[in-house]
């Protein structure tokens, strides 16, 4: 594959793998999440061994001469051959160049008494060999084979997969639907050596390479490397060998099976949690969605409804304290419909009401919570909404809580009289003493005028009179506006009150739900960010 | 012969000589080892013969004498054919003068041992030898035969033709008996002798006619075939029941006279033999006690005699053609209380029938109801299992339209032999061998054949090529690349014995996965497997898979090794053996075919040999072969019992997982109103804006303002604004809980559902939210039921006779204060004492209870909306429907009582 060469090294994919995996659990499937984990230390223990040695397989079905082909290339008797299927049962391998191979082969989990070695004595022509594991694998597809897997791990482990195929078994679903399907990407290690080619004459061969070459092609495998070989005849042998010796000169095998896996199972990645426009979901929560919510929760907790609460209730409470008190007394004559209803005392208790203090509605701080993780999670996949959703909520039990108690202390005290409205009311009470006092002047100098004793004769002046009235009726006058203006005042700082209020609550109600909120949802939506960089820079 | 098949005798015969030429691995009859021992010299020579070498000296030894003359010479020339049959007779009777001295009679035990011989190996090796054999009992036959032969002459025709068996038997029983008669005075058995010497007249009579005549124009071997098969419908016809049991008098003769019956089956697969063997089979019986007598002095007599009626040829045939069925005739006689008379014609039947036509219609009836139910069964939900589920539905049903039914409906039809097994084992090469015709493309590439191939005898053609079995699939003439795998060609091909046909199937493990599905909707269909694998093959977990299918199934098989390499073929074979012996099936027929060179796509004939015979027995044997089908078809009834109720418990598995998905729904929504009911009950909803408005409304002073003494008369004043306010909080807050309730119901749904399974978590994608609408219709529905509180106020809530006078209130104003009153839940409070002082503890009570009820009513309106959404998405995967799972369980049951 040309490609690969181009494509970054693959130690930053691996680190990309190990931050998928770092980020996966939870949110990928953990079937995928085991083969990532397994992956990495494969590549791990892989890397760490000797890069001196490719380790090559030869892998096929029972009775296609993988220990034929493995005897025609080591040139010795290693592994016995027979007629009996299945015949092997234990990996053998063949070392060219032993020195360095022994952990390498420790890790294939290779019996002592099935390793084998040429040394270069033996050998004059193998020098191209060198650095060569030879397996000779167990076949997997045999009754056998149901219960033993070593087959299936050693494909798995090999840097250089050589399928052996026979005339009778190429097409076998075996072998294709369970390996070959699965090996897209892996050409540049993947041989496959149609063996037996004694057995059909020129023709019949020629037709089945093609055949061959086609139902690879179907499944896959781009550029498929198909070798005839005839253990028997020894026809192929050599082409074969130069093919592994190639391999085995360029030490990439390894490195390259290792990419191809990488990529299939980042396909396999991007199947499942596909990159898309995930990068660009908001990696943080943004002013605007933290206003949001904060109106939300501020709306939950009735900020404005008692803001006005506050301003009304001001009002209607400030008229006792500073309003003209004449309306006031009059009102009391009034009969009372609840002392009709000899309900009394109800009337304290709905002044009593007026002193409750602020409490957040858990349904609605739900909902503010959920639109939040709606909004924030539109587009992801369902998985990461679900842990949007579910981070968001993780102390939305506890917030209702948090916030009305957060906010008791802000609460207004309506109840509350403040020192300028007890002024107001001496005023306002002067001016009724004020008022009393000119009424009386007034109906002494109308009554008993000049009876009275020289330090009072100006009472009985009647000339005062007029202006004894003028006087009261400018009292009651200024009583009047005074308690206009003062109601004005009131609602005036009641307004200033409330914005003030409102201001602080807001404060509290975006600190509260910035710890509980959206700390949690934004640690979450980074875990997301994260794993989708790592799945970028795995891919790219 | 149903009797004597009753006693066992035939089986074991059957097995061995089955077993033994195929595989050679065990010494097949021991009766035969008895006549090889008697004879060895005759035996080895023999072995030179003996084309496939498999067999053990012994047999080889018996066989010998009459294969290997029969092969090659009896295709060529009646002459020929005749000489043998005199070196067969002359051979046979070598080896009967050893074994002759051993019974008491010595005479007749050497004729005994001749036809033996003769007749087990001819049909171990080739049907040619039959013919020989045949001949061989001939000269037994003459002395009857003169008689017989004269009698029976006007049989001749009905033998000549074959087909007429029926008319044959009447005729031939008739003559039977009579010639019986004069036989028979020899032994108290006679009658049976004589039937025996008759049937062996015929037997010797069919071949030699076959040869000359009929046989002389074609090759040898299919001229015994074709021999054997008109023999076999004589003989099942008739004689048939007396074939196999005469072939086993005859070997049990010359091997042991009491085990003679297993030996002699062992021939039956040639007709001639069986027919001579018939004829022997007769005395056998007959004897009862001492087979060897019966049969010894029979087959004295036609050894003797065999030879000239050999040599008469086409007068022999006739003979034999009469013979065979008195030889009938007798042997059912025998068979039942040794009655010469027409008992064998209704024995035939039997076999033929096993059911009762009335039984036959109830099983059918029965099957009917069972396929209509399996058909209306359907799968809604991908549960796991499910593609099995539908893929075991499927085959069931063709399965039943495709085979059970048609095979039903006729019993009697031609069994179908379905040749199945690897890629590249060799199964179109072999039919292609079989037919001597290149019926199914053969090649190197894999997989070769993608469309079955069918090939039977012209005379069978039109029950495959019209009828039911496998009516699914478009019958078709060549093989075509567009005929593609819905479709099937049918070839016919005299090669083939009649009654049976050989069907060629795509593989069972290639890449192409649609062949796995037809080969194993063929094998469904099939009355036998023929199971192909070859030396490389044999150990494939596919190819085990498809073994222990056929074991399950109880399906009747016989396995071909193939490609198996001359110089390794002990070692595998040995191998194969075991590994089929540990598995349980090593009573099977095997049968070797050697990697030989192929040539246009067929085997050399005498690769196949073995199998041509044990068609041909098949073909000739109708009880065999429709015991093979009766097996066949029991063992897929018996799979019934268990499949059809999978299907059902798979069903009910839907339907219960169906319910538990709606169970889900029902509880998460019902939750959803507990939580609704618990937040209007402990005060909850009187938070937050709801409280501060209440705060405003009462502080403000609103909610005095609201109260107004009558007496002055005057309208309300309101604050409009701050009630309507307060009225859109309480709006609000209820409308916050219900969605917030609905929000947590639809999560709760999908996690549950997912939590269930995968198609849980399928269906419920998209539907972890509530539907869009549910906001919108929420507050209408509050709205609207604040509305109705507010009429209820006003209506219902008519003020206590004391208040009214003295006070009026704003409705609107006193509904608030209800509601408050209503969702503060403790039965205090200001809004719950003005309330109350306003409108009675009674009126209270009553306008609660009602706008407590319509308010749930409103809920459970919403919700079921929101719970219809699952339902729709369950119902759009599919709804099972739990009756027809009773429906198939009753379909068993009622398939059990008519079986």
């Amino acid at each position: 594959m040309t490609t690969m060469t181009t494509r970054p090294g693959l130690a930053p994919r691996l680190s990309a793998l190990t931050k998928v995996v770092e980020h996966g659990p939870g949110r990928l499937d953990r079937k995928l999440l085991d083969e990532a984990n397994t992956l990495l230390q494969q590549a791990g223990e892989r890397l760490k061994l000797s890069s001196e040695h490719t380790v090559v397989a030869l892998a096929g079905g029972t009775g296609s001469g993988k220990s034929s082909l493995f005897n025609a290339i080591s040139g010795l008797e290693l592994s016995p051959t027979g007629v009996r299927r299945p015949t092997t049962a234990r990996t053998h391998a063949c070392v060219w160049g032993l020195e360095g191979a022994g952990p390498l082969l420790d890790w294939l989990q290779i019996q002592w008494r099935h390793r084998f070695s040429r040394a270069s004595a033996l050998d004059k022509g193998d020098s191209q060999l060198h650095g060569l594991i030879l397996l000779d694998l167990p076949d997997h597809d045999s009754i056998r084979a149901l219960t033993d897997t070593e087959a299936d791990r050693l494909i798995g482990l090999a840097d250089l997969v050589v399928w052996v195929l026979d005339p009778q078994k190429y097409a076998d679903a075996s072998t294709h639907r369970r390996y070959v399907t699965e090996l897209a990407g892996h050409d540049a290690v993947t041989v496959f050596a149609l063996n037996q080619a004694d057995r059909l004459t020129k023709e019949e061969l020629a037709e089945l390479v093609i055949d061959l070459n086609d139902l690879l092609r179907r499944e896959g495998v781009e550029h498929p490397s198909v070798v005839p070989t005839s253990a028997v005849t020894g026809r192929g042998i050599e082409s074969l060998r130069s093919v592994i010796a190639t391999a085995v000169a360029r030490r990439r095998a390894a490195i390259q099976k290792l990419e191809a896996d990488l990529h299939r199972l980042e396909q396999r990645l991007g199947k499942a949690m596909p990159l898309g426009e995930a990068l660009s979901s908001p990696s943080a929560v943004d002013e605007a969605r933290r206003m949001g919510l904060t109106d939300a929760l501020c709306d939950a907790v009735g900020v404005p409804a008692v803001g006005e609460a506050m301003e009304n209730v001001y009002a209607e409470r400030s008229n006792q304290w500073v309003g003209w008190p004449y309306p006031r007394w009059i009102s009391k004559f009034r009969s009372n419909p609840l002392k009709s209803l000899r309900l009394q005392d109800v009337e304290d208790e709905i002044r009593g009401i007026t002193t409750g203090s602020v409490s957040a509605q858990s349904a609605e701080v739900a909902n503010a919570v959920q639109a939040l993780a709606d909004g924030l999670s539109m587009g992801m996949h369902p998985v990461w909404r679900t842990a949007v959703h579910r981070a968001a909520r993780s102390r939305s039990a506890q917030l209702p809580q948090a916030l009305t108690e957060d906010l008791a202390e802000v609460a207004p005290q309506l109840d509350r009289v403040p020192a300028w409205w007890r002024v107001l009311q001496i005023w306002q009470y002067v001016l009724v003493v004020a008022f009393v006092a000119g009424l009386a002047w007034l109906a002494v100098g109308l009554l008993v005028p000049g009876q009275l004793p020289p330090a009072l004769e100006l009472l009985g002046d009647t000339a005062a009179l007029p202006w004894v009235g003028l006087m009261m009726a400018s009292v009651l006058g200024l009583g009047a506006l005074s308690g206009i203006a003062s109601r004005n005042f009131v609602e005036l700082g009641a307004s200033r009150e409330r914005e003030r209020l409102e201001r602080e609550m807001r404060r509290r109600v975006a600190a509260v739900s910035a710890t509980m909120v959206v700390e949690p949802v934004e640690r979450e939506l980074a875990r997301h960010h994260a794993f989708y960089t790592a799945m970028r820079d795995l891919s790219v | 012969m149903n009797t004597a098949m009753d006693d066992g005798r035939q089986e074991g015969p059957g097995e061995q000589t089955l077993s033994f030429r195929p595989v050679g691995d065990e010494d097949p009859a021991e009766g035969r080892a008895d006549g090889a021992s008697d004879a060895p010299d005759a035996f080895d020579a023999f072995d030179a013969f003996g084309t496939k070498g498999r067999r053990k000296p012994a047999r080889g030894g018996r066989s010998a004498p009459a294969e290997p003359p029969a092969p090659k010479t009896s295709p060529t020339s009646e002459e020929a054919a005749a000489s043998e049959a005199a070196e067969a007779a002359i051979s046979a009777e070598v080896a009967a003068d050893e074994p002759s001295a051993d019974p008491d009679a010595p005479p007749s035990t050497e004729p005994a041992a001749t036809t033996d011989p003769a007749t087990t190996d001819p049909a171990t090796a080739v049907p040619v030898a039959s013919d020989e054999r045949a001949d061989e009992a001939d000269p037994g036959a003459p002395v009857d035969s003169a008689d017989v032969s004269d009698a029976l002459e006007p049989g001749k025709p009905a033998v000549a033709s074959g087909e007429p068996a029926d008319e044959a038997d009447p005729v031939a029983s008739g003559d039977a008996p009579t010639t019986a008669a004069p036989d028979t005075t020899a032994l108290g058995t006679t009658a049976l002798g004589t039937t025996a010497l008759g049937t062996a007249d015929l037997g010797t009579a069919g071949p030699g006619a076959a040869d000359p005549g009929t046989a002389g124009p074609e090759a040898a071997a299919p001229g015994t075939a074709d021999h054997e098969a008109e023999a076999s419908e004589l003989g099942t016809a008739g004689p048939g029941t007396g074939n196999p049991d005469a072939p086993e008098a005859d070997t049990a003769d010359p091997a042991e006279p009491k085990p003679a019956a297993p030996p002699h089956e062992a021939p039956a697969g040639d007709p001639a033999s069986k027919e001579s063997a018939d004829g022997t089979t007769g005395a056998a019986p007959a004897e009862g006690g001492e087979p060897e007598e019966a049969g010894e002095p029979e087959a004295e007599r036609p050894s003797l005699f065999v030879k000239p009626a050999a040599l008469g040829g086409p007068g022999a045939r006739k003979k034999a053609a009469g013979a065979a069925p008195s030889a009938e005739g007798p042997s059912d006689a025998q068979d039942e209380g040794e009655q010469p008379g027409g008992e064998a014609v209704p024995g035939h039947p039997k076999v033929e029938e096993d059911l009762p036509a009335e039984a036959a219609e109830t099983l059918q009836s029965a099957l009917d109801t069972l396929r209509e139910a399996v058909a209306d069964l359907r799968f809604g939900l991908d549960l796991p299992g499910v593609e099995e589920a539908r893929q075991a539905q499927a085959d069931l049903l063709a399965q039943l339209e495709g085979y059970v039914l048609p095979r039903v409906r006729t019993s009697a039809a031609p069994a179908l032999i379905v040749i199945a097994g690897s890629t590249g084992a060799g199964k179109s090469t072999l039919v292609n061998t079989l037919a001597e015709k290149n019926v199914s493309r053969t090649g190197v590439r894999r997989p070769t054949t993608g469309t079955p191939v069918l090939v039977c005898h012209p005379d069978d053609r039109k029950w495959f090529a019209e009828g039911d079995l496998l009516g699914g699939l478009e019958r078709v003439d060549q093989p075509s690349p567009e005929a593609g795998l819905r479709s099937m060609v049918v070839v016919s091909t005299e090669k083939l014995p009649q009654g049976v046909a050989l069907l060629d199937t795509p593989d069972i493990d290639s890449v192409v996965e649609e062949h796995h599905e037809v080969a194993h909707r063929m094998l469904d269909a099939a009355d036998l497997w023929i199971f192909v694998t070859t030396a490389a093959r044999y150990a494939d977990a596919p190819a085990w898979g498809l073994l222990k299918l056929a074991k399950e199934r109880g399906a009747r098989l016989a396995i071909v090794l193939s490609r198996v390499q001359p110089r390794s073929a002990e070692v595998v074979l040995k191998h194969f053996v075991r590994m089929l012996t540990e598995y349980g099936l090593g009573e099977i027929d095997r049968f070797v075919v050697h990697e030989t060179k192929v040539t246009e796509g067929r085997l050399p004939d005498s690769e196949v040999t073995d199998l041509r015979l044990w068609l041909a027995e098949l073909s000739v044997d109708e009880e065999r072969r429709a015991q093979a089908v009766r097996e066949t078809l029991n063992g897929v009834l018996n799979s019934f019992r268990t499949r059809v109720p999978a299907l059902a418990k798979h069903l009910e598995g839907q339907v219960a997982f169906r319910a538990e998905l709606r169970g889900d729904v029902e509880a998460a929504f019902r939750g959803a109103l507990g939580e609704i009911e618990k937040a209007s009950k402990n005060g909850s909803l009187l938070h937050g804006e709801v409280l501060a408005r209440w705060q405003d409304f009462a502080g403000s002073g609103d909610l005095m303002r609201s109260l107004q003494l009558r007496k002055r008369g005057r309208a309300a004043k309101q604050a409009p604004e701050r009630v309507l306010a307060f009225k859109a909080a309480i709006r609000a807050g209820l409308e916050s809980v219900i969605v917030a309730a609905a929000n947590r119901a639809s999560e709760e749904v999908v996690a549950r559902w997912r939590h269930r399974s995968e198609l849980g978590a399928e269906l419920g994608d998209g539907l972890d939210r509530p539907s869009d609408n549910l906001v919108r219709h929420t507050g209408r529905a509050i709205a609207s039921w604040q509305e109705h509180l507010g009429d209820l106020v006003r209506t219902d809530g008519v003020a206590k006779r004391s208040v009214s006078k003295l006070v009026s209130f704003d409705p609107d104003s006193l509904a608030l204060i209800f509601t408050v009153a209503m969702f503060s839940g403790n039965g205090e409070g200001v809004p719950h004492r003005l309330v109350n002082a306003l409108l009675g503890a009674e009126s209270l009570r009553g306008i609660g209870a009602k706008a407590l009820s319509d308010l749930r009513a409103r809920i459970g309106m919403l919700f079921d909306e929101e719970s219809m959404r699952y339902v729709q998405a369950l119902d759009s995967a599919g709804i099972p429907d739990e009756s027809v799972a009773t429906r198939l369980y009753q379909a068993t049951y009622n398939l059990e009582v008519a079986r």
